[in-house]
Order: C-alpha cells, then structure tokens, then sequence
C-alpha cells in the first residue's frame, strides 16, 4: 500500500508538472469565457448586409422595407431589454421580474412572454426613444448609456444601368457577378460586397396561394414562383424570412380588407393568448412550476456526461503516454525489481485519477471565480441553476460513475499501454475503444429528452456506457432496479477489468517488439491465470 | 557459513521452443563479488530476471536471501538492469531517493543518502539538475547510484560498465569493491573479461543457456593449460616425455624475422607445473633456446575457448 501511494504521489507530482496540465487547467475556463464573453459582443459584430430591392409590381417595396426595420427593432429592442435587466435599479436578479404598476414593466412582461406583441407594442409607442425616456427613472444610478445597435441590413442602390423593367432573368443575369461576389457595389462611395437582390416581378400577386388551391411550389416551365431571394449566403436567413413574414402580413392586410374584415380587430385576436403552465408532478404541491432552473436541472446532467468524457480524454493520454514512457525508457523494469506489476498499475491509476480530480476542481472553482467576478444577468441565472444542482442528488451520481467510468476504462487503457512500445501503436489499438466511447455522446441529447426509454435502458445495461448513460438519466429518477442492477453490473465489470488488466499489464510490461495479436493476448491472459 | 546469498537449483526458462536458460545451478556465498559472463543472447539478463522474480522460471527453485521470491526480500535488493532508463523530467537527486523510498527507506533519509552518494561519486554539482541533460554515461552512473542508495545486501547489475569511459569504469569498480568491502553481494554480468578479472571472486560462464563454467578466477584460468613458447634450431624430443608436459606442437608462423634453421613450438603444461624446471632441462639437455616464452592464460582466452565456437555462431543467426 505505501509503495502504491508512493508511485501515485510521483505520477501525480510529475503530471502537475507537465504544460499539457496547465494547458488543460486553464483552457477549459478561458474558452469558457471568450464564448460567454466573445458570444454577446459577436451579435454586433456581424457585418453589415446590403441588400438591393427591385420592385416590379410596386406594391411590397413598403413591406419589405417595414420587414428590415422591424427586424432591427427587434435587435434593438432586444438589446435595450438586456440593458435594462443590467441596469435596472433595486433588480433582484429575477431575469424576468413584473412590476404591475409600470409601463416599462409591462413591456418586459410582455416581452417576456409574447416578443411579437412587445415588438408591436415599442414600434407603435414610438421605439427606443420612448423606452429610453420611459425606462430613464428606473435606472440605477451610474448606469452607462444604452448603445444602440447599427442596422445590419443597409439598402443600396441597383447600378445605373440595370432596366428595372426588364424580365426577372435578364436581372438577375445582369446581377449574377454581384451575388456571386465577382463584382463590387457602390453605396456612399464605398465598394462592398451584395448581400441579397430581392427581386419582386409585376406578376407577382398571380402566385399567391390561397387555401383552396395549393399547387406545387413551381411553375410547370420549372421557374421560380412569388418573391425572388438571391443570395450566395445560405446560412443567414434572417432577412429571408423577416421579408416573407412581412410580405405575407401585408398580403393578409390586403386580403382582410377585401373581405371587409376589420384589421385592428384581427391583429387583437392575434395577439390573444392563454399562458401554459409547464408542470411537474414530482415536485411538492403548490410548487409545481416548472422554472428555468428545472429545466436546466434536467439537462444538467449533459454537462456531467461532457465533464466525464473531457476528463477521462484527459487521463487516457496521461495513462498511455507514462505507461508508454516506462516501457521504452525501460524505467519498467527497476520499478519491477521494488514493485509488483500489481502495485505499480494501482499506483499509475490512484496518481493519474488524481490528475483528473485536480482538474475538475480547477474548473469547477475557476468559473465559480468567473461567475463572481463577471456578473451579468446570464450569470446570476446561472449561480441560482448551480445552486440547484449542487443540492440535488445529481453529485453523488456524478462522483459515482465518474470513479468507476475512470477506474474501467483506465484499466483498458493501461493495458494496452503496457503492450505497446510507442503511441503510434498505441493507437491503432486505442482506435476501436474510441468509437465505443463515441456512442455515449452521440446518443446522448436522444437520451436527454427520453431517460427512461428502450435506448437509454438498453444501453444502461452495457458495462462501458453504464457511467455515461446512467449519469445522463440522473435527474429523470429512473426505476430504482435500473441504478441497482446497473451499478452492480459496473461495479463488477470494473473488478474483472481491473483484474484482467493487470494480468495484461504484468505481462505486457516487459514484451518488446511488435503489440500482441489477439490470439497471442488470449494465450496471455491464460498463461498468467494458470 | 550462514546460507548463500543466493542459490539456484536446475532453473530453467524457456519460449516457446526456445530453452533461454537451461538447468542452472549457481550458489553465491554472501559477501562476494560475482562474474555473470557469456555471449551476447546466452542467457544471463533472462536469469538475472529470474532471480528477480520479473519472470517466472518454468522449472527450478531460486533462493534469495533465504526466501524463495525476491518479491518478500525486495527492499534488500538493489538492480541496475541491462538497458537503462530513467524518468526524464525528474531532478538527478530526486530520482535516486524516489527509487529509494520505494525500497522502503524514508523521504528524509533517502534525499540525504541520494546527496551523499552523489558527492561520493562526483555528481555533486548535477544534484539538482533535471535527468534529460545529463550525458549517457552520467545517466548510467546515476542509476547505479539509484540502484545501490538503500543499501541493499544483494547488489545485481546487468552490464554496468557498458557506455561508460574508462575513468567511469573505474569509478565503477571502485564502487563495487566499496560494497564488497561492507559485506554486501555483488552479482554483475558482463562481457568484459578485465573487470570481471580483477573484481570478482567467483563466476559463472554461459552460453546458450547452459552452465559452461563455475568457480574462482584462477580455477577459470586453470581450464586453458599453460603455454610454453621456444624457439630452437636443436631437436627438441627429450621435452615431450619431460613430467608435467602435456603436449608439444611446431607453431608454425609465416614470419622472416625467425633465424634460419631455428623453428617455434607450443608446449602445454599442467597447472602445477613450474616452467622453470622445463628451462632448466633444456640448459642440462644442451638445448640451446633463442626465446622462452611463458604466458598466463587470461580470462579472454577462457572464454573465447569456452564459449568462442558458439559465439560466433550465435552471431550468424
């Protein structure tokens, strides 16, 4: 026992030491940061669009530009919403909070809530210079001035010489090396790049569709129907849909009032709504609801699936790589002439196990740091969400199959160490292990969403997803026979591994040459047994 | 005398069809510096492994130090195995008390031991460097160090001196003799037959995993008989009868600097044989002698004797 606690002392000591650690340690925290930090400010940062409208028929220019505003109202409103949780005096840190007595407070309810009704309710009261005058006395003192954001989509011009009355297709072909980027527009003076040529033909209200005749989505010569959309972009859909959902109010405005159909009654009706209640019936009565906090509580243990993975990636690279070091350094075998095998192997998997806690704690207490020390409102969220978890039951699971996930595969991993001579070979052993250890995380949002379903029981029952498929199920309270049975089955699993292993290890650790075949492992396996 | 240090009886090892160690039987008195010598490949890491208990003979007992496993007796054993290693990143002095502790000495002790030993054998300054800038021969020296700092009764080195300088080698051997010296066994291996002649007490010659030879330095040397050399140009056939003569051969050399007329031959003599009664019968014989040549066979001869005919063969596989 003191020589295994010995060897673990120095693996540990001589791990802390190696930069691979630190890069660790500290990597983990820093992109966790620049993704928290960075995400916010990305929003701002994407380029400004410019796009150019060519309105045939005349009739949805409007409505293509009230799309655009509308959508950077909607930014703007978003962003002076965040301001204001920021900033707002007296805030409890309730990320919603109703204040009945307040106009503001009921644009944040309604906000909260019903995001179109909020984005009506701030365009018609006049947009952010009302908000900024109306929201100014709730603030707290010293609050920086609210930013606004720039448009992101900007019109610009078509070039002089495109014949807006001409056939969509000569357009377009005429444009073609403006949205394939080959040429260049001017806007005040500047030459940038088109984003989107919306082009409107003048038979555009012919494509209409309306409930009684739906057809296919083309023309039978196979061209395009309604609004054209051209764009190089594919990922950015944003303008895309922000101008057909505009276009097609304004078609039902114009349709409603054909039908002679009042359209401030209709837009009231639209805005009518009945809230729903999302509860659970696991909780204590009068406190069913379901908050934030709970359904993070539920997805939670996501994160501790990542964190055992992260960690056991981690280990497995320190476990291979100072088994490997040993054994071509042929360090193996002074250690054999103080240690048994048996000693040696116990004192890799104590010290290097010891790694891996080091590292978790070093994370867990650097984004405690970073939560204390960069409030905002997502991380407030986030410390009531911690508190949370750190009562519920979800850490003994998490300790649990953390140890024994580590314990079983790091018995593998320090045998197949043992048998090879460099990493290289250590590889292509390590490569079946790897797509075995993919599985867990694959399947692990389906898991997520349905914990007590035939994947997630079939797969409990597999010893080498066991840690991972279990952990994700923690906060669904799977039957009690499952965590049992399961557990049991691990449990024992990682005994015979271990076992196995070491009689691997005992014999690996002093071969040279080639890694072993299968048929050779066997005979290995046998001859140590006998 | 108290038991042996160590005594093997008919171990065997074998590979597959491969017999690497065949029935051996070896008892080492305490205190005593031993030769393990042979060809490349003939056996001797195999069984030095197996006295360690690193692996496991097929047939035969091993007592160590009265125990039947150097597993129950390890803390009193020290080992410099034949390919050296050690952990790059660890600091010189650090490393030899690590191996130390693990032999069940304590932290303090072990670091004063591993300084003391450092300064004893001229590695003081290299104390707190790291292992990777140490040169190959340092390394090796600092290893042996690592392999002797918790005072082991049996001290096993498997081909010490290879990689060092001749002043190295002689550090080393001062070494050796410095455990011999407090009473603790040396078993080493080797190939060079000038160490093992001038250190050891006792050794053992094998090759293909059988025991060619087992005793003193002087009874090793024993086994090529003595060798006369004489140049004469007069009959020489009253020696072959001469007591004590073994045989009597013309050496035929192709070398003009021999007088005319005159011829060499070899006489080989019994061990107790005193090579001057054989001069003297040539003065009372009238056998007049341009040279008379009497050499010591080294240990060099023996084992090429021994042991030459296989090695080379083994080199040919």
């Amino acid at each position: 026992m003191r020589v295994t606690l010995l060897i673990a002392w120095r693996e540990y000591m001589e791990n802390v030491k190696t930069k691979g650690f630190w890069l660790g340690v500290l990597l983990v925290p820093i992109v966790f940061f620049l993704v928290f930090h960075v995400s916010s400010r990305l929003a701002t940062a994407t380029p400004t669009r410019y796009y150019m409208l060519i309105d045939q028929s005349g009739e949805y220019a409007a409505a293509v530009e009230t799309a655009i505003r509308r959508e950077h109202q909607h930014r703007v409103m978003q962003d002076f919403m965040r301001y204001l949780q920021d900033n707002r005096a007296n805030a409890n840190n309730a990320p919603v909070h109703a204040e009945p007595s307040s106009q503001l407070a009921q644009l944040m309810d309604d906000f909260g809530n019903d995001e179109v009704a909020a984005l009506d309710e701030w365009l018609s009261n006049g947009g952010l210079d009302f908000a900024l005058v109306m929201a100014r006395p709730y603030l707290r003192e010293g609050a920086p001035e609210f930013n606004a954001p720039r448009p992101q989509f900007v019109a610009a011009a078509p070039p002089a010489d495109v014949n807006h009355g001409a056939a969509p297709q000569d357009i377009v072909e005429q444009l073609r090396p403006y949205l394939n980027n080959e040429r260049r527009i001017d806007v005040d003076g500047e030459r940038v790049s088109l984003f989107a040529l919306i082009l409107i033909p003048a038979d555009v209200d012919q494509d209409i569709v309306r409930p009684a005749a739906i057809e296919g989505l083309m023309t039978p010569d196979g061209g395009p129907r309604g609004v054209q959309y051209w764009t190089g972009n594919l990922t950015d859909t944003r303008l895309s849909s922000a101008i057909q959902n505009s276009i097609n109010s304004a078609i039902r405005q114009q349709e409603y009032a054909d039908q002679g159909i009042d359209v401030e009654a209709v837009r009231n009706v639209q805005r009518t709504r009945l809230p729903l209640s999302r509860l659970d019936p696991g909780k204590a009565v009068g406190q069913e609801q379901v908050s934030l906090a709970d359904t993070f509580r539920q997805w939670a243990p996501m994160g501790f699936v990542y964190l055992i993975f992260i960690s056991l990636m981690q280990s497995v690279q320190y476990l291979l790589s100072n088994t490997i070091e040993e054994k071509s350094n042929r360090i193996i075998e002074v250690l054999l002439a103080s240690v048994t095998p048996g000693e040696l192997m116990m004192g890799k998997l104590l010290g290097i196990g010891l790694t891996g806690i080091t590292t978790i704690l070093a994370w867990i207490v650097s984004f405690f740091v970073f939560i204390r020390l960069y409030q905002t409102v997502e991380t407030t969220m986030i410390v009531q969400v911690l508190d949370v978890l750190l009562s519920s039951e979800l850490i003994p699971y998490f300790v649990f199959y953390y140890l024994c996930c580590y314990a079983l595969y790091a018995g593998i991993f320090l045998a197949i160490g043992s048998l090879c001579n460099t990493l290289k070979e250590a590889q292509s052993l390590m490569m079946p292990l790897m797509a075995v250890l993919v599985v867990p995380i694959l399947t692990m949002s389906f898991i997520a969403q349905d914990p007590n379903g035939t994947l997630a029981r079939v797969m409990s029952w597999i010893p080498l997803f066991t840690p991972f498929t279990m952990m994700n199920r923690a906060a669904a309270q799977p039957p009690v026979f499952d965590i049992i049975g399961t557990s049991v089955v691990l449990v024992l699993t990682t005994v015979a591994v271990l076992w196995l292993s070491g009689r691997v290890f005992r014999q690996g650790i002093l071969r040279s040459g080639q890694p072993p075949r299968i048929i050779e492992l066997w005979r290995m396996l046998r001859r140590t047994a006998g | 005398m108290s038991t042996p240090a160590l005594e093997l009886t008919d171990v065997t090892k074998r590979y597959g069809d491969f017999t690497a160690v065949n029935k051996i039987n070896i008892s080492i008195p305490q205190g005593s510096v031993y030769g393990f010598l042979g060809p490349n490949g003939a056996g001797k890491t195999t069984t030095l492994r197996m006295i360690l208990d690193i692996l496991r003979p097929d047939e035969g007992q091993i007592q160590v130090l009265g125990a039947s496993s150097a597993v129950q007796v390890r803390n009193r054993i020290g080992y410099l195995p034949e390919e050296k290693g050690l952990y790059k990143k660890m600091k010189v002095w650090a490393i030899i008390a690590y191996f130390a502790t693990l032999k069940g000495m304590s932290r303090r002790m072990a670091k004063d031991k591993a300084y003391l030993l450092l300064e004893k054998y001229g590695l003081k300054d290299f104390a707190n460097s790291s292992v990777e800038s140490l040169s190959k021969g340092m390394g090796q020296k600092v290893q042996v160090l690592s392999s002797i700092a918790h005072d082991p009764e049996l001290v096993i080195l498997d081909e010490p001196f290879s990689g060092l300088d001749p002043v190295n080698q002689e550090v080393l051997e001062q070494l050796i003799r410095d455990l011999s010296a407090n009473g603790q066994t040396v078993i080493f291996s080797t190939h060079v037959m000038q160490h093992a002649e001038r250190l050891c007490e006792r050794l053992l010659l094998i090759t293909q995993g059988i025991k060619v030879f087992d005793g003193t330095v002087d009874e090793a040397r024993a086994i090529i008989p003595r060798r006369i050399l004489l140049e004469t140009r007069d009959d020489i056939s009253s020696i072959r009868s001469l007591n004590g003569v073994l045989s009597v051969q013309e050496h035929k050399i192709d070398n003009e600097t021999l007088l005319a007329g005159t011829r060499q031959w070899e006489l080989y003599v019994k061990e107790q044989t005193d090579p001057q009664s054989i001069l003297q019968h040539c003065f009372q014989s009238g056998v007049s002698l341009s040279r008379f040549d009497f050499t010591q066979a080294s240990l060099h001869d023996v084992f090429v004797h021994l042991v030459g005919q296989e090695a080379r063969e083994h080199n040919f596989r």
